[in-house]
């Protein structure tokens, strides 16, 4: 558990500190990275290791499509942008 | 004990390295060595459906879906980092690591052991019969995901 808070810390430390989109992006990786290892852990405690793999899958199938959508955005930022600036994400134009 | 312990930091460690390294590759693929080493926990927490679905989906699907985005935009040296975030970093994180060490051993001396619970059935039983309605769910959201990047990527109308 304590380690899963470090990923959780490590990952909300990027999302406030950096300015790449694809780097915030990874930040969020980072956070999920630890929600599922707290999950499991809380499942391996409890001897619940069943119910808890299947909120861990659950989770992934969750993240993948998270994923998808939020790199279509990302690459579609940058055609509008032409770069991966947080700091030019200013105007909400179409 | 050990070994798990050294599996965890690794995890931590790679993470970092993916957060702080300039280099979006360098990154994306240091977060793809956090996945597999999150996977081989999962298995020796005895937890091998989760273990595969991390290594395969996570470490494999979503690495070629960053390594695809960062080759498609190219522009790796145009966002500059604020230099300062990097060097404030391991301050933050030493004393994240204390508190984090102090609160965790507090915990265990004070929460009272919840009774254990022991499982019946195998995961298949659980996953279909437990938790019929996340499926449903887990197919919404794949769907969702699908239209969403079809909408993101259509073709605009002149007119538009």
């Amino acid at each position: 558990m304590g380690f899963a808070a470090g990923l959780i810390f490590v990952g909300v430390y990027c999302l406030l500190a950096m300015k790449n989109v694809i780097k915030l992006f990874i930040g969020i990786e980072v956070i999920s990275k630890g929600v599922s290892l707290a999950l499991l852990a809380g499942g391996f405690v409890r001897k619940n290791t069943l119910l808890a793999q299947s909120l861990v899958i659950t989770f992934i199938v969750v993240e993948v499509s998270l994923v998808a959508t939020a790199l279509a955005i990302i690459i579609n930022i940058y055609k509008h942008t032409k770069s991966l600036d947080i700091r030019k994400l200013t105007k909400l134009k179409g | 004990m050990i070994l798990q312990i050294a599996l965890l930091s690794g995890l931590v460690i790679f993470s970092v390295l993916a957060i702080l390294s300039k280099d979006l590759l360098k990154s994306a693929i240091s977060l793809a060595i956090a996945s597999l080493l999150l996977g081989i926990i999962f298995f020796r927490m005895s937890a091998p459906y989760a273990g595969v679905f991390e290594i395969s989906v996570v470490a494999g699907l979503i690495t070629v879906l960053f390594i695809l985005t960062i080759a498609l935009t190219k522009a790796e040296g145009d966002v500059r980092e604020a230099k300062l975030a990097k060097l404030v970093f391991p301050l933050f994180f030493v004393i994240f690591i204390l508190i984090d060490v102090f609160v965790m051993k507090s915990l265990l001396q004070k929460i009272p052991a919840l009774p254990e619970t022991a499982e019946q059935g195998t995961f298949g039983d659980v996953l279909w019969k437990q938790r019929t309605f996340d499926l449903v769910g887990q197919l919404a959201v794949i769907l969702a995901g699908v239209f969403s990047v079809l909408a993101l990527f259509r073709k605009r109308d002149k007119n538009e």
